[in-house]
């Protein structure tokens, strides 16, 4: 189980930065690049490792204090993502940017919390 | 307002985000709770339940906003921030009434304030869409 902290720091720490290029994006006004949605599957990608890494715990024998807690959340992590993008699909008007900026922070507030239910 | 208009800018795009994660987290919350533990805490709960159909119907009434017609979000987000403000506010008064904390407890602060937030933001934003 303890493998599941870097790869969950590492989705944080990845989510940040995606946050962080969606504020900006939407901040400057600019339309929303191609390269943020490549970031943002990146990111869909780590969660989905990360999703894998809970499971599979949860399948080796560890019991969170609320099983059904945590799979919401397992849930949750990888569906932000895909529904985000799939919300501004279509539109890459600046402010798409900041809903991708959303579900990255969304994405890392999931991932801490997945750590602390375990 | 009466007539259908095309949505201007698009902060609202945002606003909707926000609300759909908080409708998806305060609703999953509080069904896990009310059927996990109900009698633990149920006034919590049952409030925290209450928030999450407050998001739920925000994010209509934004959506709505967004297309011109501006009452419904204008009576949902005050009735957001009203619920916002009474339960934050007997949460501090009252903390034996909340064994457990709800969505709305201290403002939000499990939810990095968020909760007291929103609403303002929405109705800032309802203040520009108006003018």
């Amino acid at each position: 189980m303890s493998a599941l902290t870097p790869i969950a720091w590492i989705v944080v720490g990845y989510a940040a930065l995606v946050a962080a290029a969606g504020a900006i994006g939407a901040a400057l006004r600019a339309p929303r690049p191609r390269w943020l949605d490549q970031m943002a599957w990146m990111l869909e990608l780590l969660a989905g490792v990360l999703a894998l890494g809970a499971l599979g715990a949860v399948a080796a024998g560890d019991r969170p204090d609320s099983m059904a807690t945590h799979l919401g959340y397992v849930a949750a992590l990888v569906c932000l993502v895909p529904i985000g993008l799939q919300a501004v699909r279509g539109d890459r008007g600046p402010w798409s940017s900041g809903v991708v900026a959303v579900a990255a922070v969304a994405v890392g507030v999931v991932a801490v919390r997945l750590l602390m239910t375990r | 307002m009466t007539q259908e208009q095309r949505p201007s800018g698009g902060v609202h795009q945002v606003l909707l985000a926000v609300y759909a994660v908080f409708a998806l987290a305060a609703g999953a919350r509080s069904l896990v709770q009310l059927a996990t533990k109900a009698d633990e805490a149920p006034l919590a709960y049952t409030l925290s339940l209450a928030a999450a159909l407050t998001y739920v119907a925000g994010w209509f009434a934004i959506r709505r906003a967004a297309r011109g017609s501006l009452g419904f979000a204008r009576v949902m987000l005050w009735i957001e921030l009203a619920g916002v403000v009474t339960v934050g506010t007997l949460s501090v008064l009252e903390p034996g009434w909340f064994p457990d904390a709800t969505v709305w407890s201290d403002y939000g602060m499990g939810y990095g304030f968020f909760p007291a937030l929103l609403p303002v933001l929405g109705l800032l934003w309802l203040r520009r869409v108006r003018h």
